[in-house]
């Protein structure tokens, strides 16, 4: 076992990554609400700071992964202090790919704002998919924050719901676009939009997992939501466990 | 897995000083259990029990069982148990005296095998087991206590294997020895179960997780977790546990 000055080295790194995931959690959702706000408001400057967010993301996620690595390597960390480590490394990847989805909606803001088509007044409603998508990612970073594994047991029914929003929203604007009413660039870039919205929500599910398995040191049997609509859990029991 | 040993109830003392509190687990057959815990814990009295060796400290007292293939050790010639049940201790103890060759066949001198064939033969296969007869081949006449550190602690083990033991027991094998040789009585470890049963003490943990099965946390005296190597280290399930393998202690 390490010896109390090793235990110490150790300890500061682990609060060194703590400190970073909590930032890295905490930019990579202030992308999306800044990528949701300039894509209702068409605003140029917002999409801006989702581009130079993406950016501080990935610079933070390359230093905590190095962090990580020479945790793994000069520490040899075992139980809880491990968990942390390995599930701070997929974590941060789960995040990253939110950033990139932020950074892809920012992207549809400039491209609707450039093409300037007519019936923008007719866009789809998403503030109800956007508000349930960001609270899923917020409770899965608070859940990883203050290391609660019950919180975000239930994530997976609550992505349910989003995909089913997905689902919806998607026949609308097809409908839309087919009766005329929607101009079919700002209808494709919008189903475009809420496929992403839609990924940001599994990969809350991702975090939450794992957040399960950091706390708990359960891996969490993924279940298909045909078989939760069912009440049915036949996926595989506790396959990746055993 | 079958069970080799099963340890019931097993309490240990120095004289009034009880080193061993009710101490319960079983010993797979075929598998490596690890033993860890802070110094003092009773890892060695443990496994000295084990083997009957603990009752030679004067006045040593030793209560519950410790059954091997169902048969209390303690209802047995304690002579056999200790051919059944080898000992590898933490610091090579060559006999002095005596050449490589001797080393490894004074056991089965002691048994009483004089054929010199079937000497030779069993020396050579305990010493290749024990990875050391490259190393010796031209010189197994040489003393064995010319051999470096970790030569002499391969050549133990091959002393214990060589009157084929069920179960080996191994207190710290590993503690004097560089990197190279560590490497190499792991290996050696790694295969040896294919046809024995055995009992490792060691302080590296990382040594456990590397090659035991089963791994037990000893604190005080008692034996506070028996769990499969790999969760004990990912997911123990015990505080005491977890607090010590994460250096928290103390
Ligand atoms: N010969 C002895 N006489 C008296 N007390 C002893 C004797 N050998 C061990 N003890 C005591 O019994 C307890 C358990 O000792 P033991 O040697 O089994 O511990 P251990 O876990 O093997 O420690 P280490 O990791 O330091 O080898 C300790 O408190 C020790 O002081
Ligand atoms: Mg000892």
């Amino acid at each position: 076992m390490p010896t109390a000055a090793e235990r110490k080295a150790l300890r500061g790194g682990l609060q060194k990554l703590n400190e970073n995931m909590v930032t890295l959690a905490e930019l990579s959702e202030l992308s999306i609400r800044k990528a949701v706000e300039s894509l209702a408001h068409l605003d140029p400057e917002s999409s801006q700071e989702v581009f130079t967010l993406d950016e501080e993301i990935y610079a933070l996620q390359l230093e905590v992964e190095r962090t990580c690595v020479d945790l793994i390597a000069l520490h040899a960390p075992v139980a809880g202090d491990l968990r942390t480590i390995t599930t701070s490394l997929k974590i941060t990847t789960d995040l990253d790919r939110i950033g990139r989805y932020a950074k892809d909606v920012a992207e549809t803001t400039l491209q609707i704002r450039q093409a300037r088509p007519a019936g923008l007044d007719k866009v789809p409603n998403l503030s109800k998919m956007v508000e349930q998508t960001i609270e899923m990612v917020d409770a899965a970073v608070d859940a990883f924050v203050r290391r609660d594994a019950e919180s975000v047991r239930n994530l997976g029914e609550v992505d349910d719901t989003v995909d089913a929003m997905h689902d919806e929203i998607f026949h609308d604007i097809v409908n839309d676009m087919k009766n005329g009413s929607l101009d079919v660039e700002v209808g494709a870039r919008y189903i475009l939009v809420v496929r992403h919205l839609e990924r940001i929500a599994d990969h809350a599910v991702n975090i939450g997992e794992r957040v399960v398995y950091m706390v708990t040191g359960e891996r969490v049997p993924r279940v298909r939501a045909a078989d939760r609509a069912k009440g049915t859990n036949p996926a595989w029991p506790l396959g990746r466990d055993s | 897995m079958t069970a080799k040993m099963e340890v019931r109830g097993l309490s240990a003392w120095y004289g009034a000083k009880r080193a061993l509190d009710g101490v319960t687990f079983d010993v797979g057959e075929n598998s490596v259990t690890a033993i860890i815990g802070p110094s003092g814990c009773g890892k060695s009295t443990l496994i000295r029990c084990m083997n009957r060796m603990h009752e030679l400290v004067p006045k040593a007292k030793v209560e519950g069982q410790v059954l091997l293939d169902g048969k209390n050790v303690y209802d047995l010639d304690a002579v056999a148990v200790r051919r059944r049940v080898g000992m590898v201790f933490q610091k090579a103890n060559p006999f002095p005296t005596m050449s490589v060759y001797d080393n490894v066949a004074a056991g089965l001198r002691l048994n009483g095998v004089r054929d010199r064939d079937t000497l030779d033969a069993t020396v050579e296969k305990s010493l290749k087991l024990a990875a050391l007869w490259d190393e010796v081949k031209e010189g197994v006449d040489a003393s064995g206590v010319s051999l470096s550190g970790g030569q002499q602690q391969r050549l133990c083990i091959a002393r214990a294997l060589a009157v084929e033991p069920e179960v080996l027991l191994m207190d710290e094998p590993c503690s004097a020895l560089d990197p190279i040789a560590t490497a190499k009585i792991e290996d050696l470890i790694f295969d040896l179960k294919r046809e024995y049963t055995v009992v490792i003490v060691t302080h590296n943990m990382q040594q456990a997780a590397r090659v035991a099965d089963m791994t037990a946390f000893m604190y005080l005296g008692k034996l506070v977790e028996l769990n499969r190597t790999r969760d004990l280290f990912e997911k123990p399930k015990e505080t005491l546990t977890e607090n010590y393998i994460t250096g928290r202690f103390g």
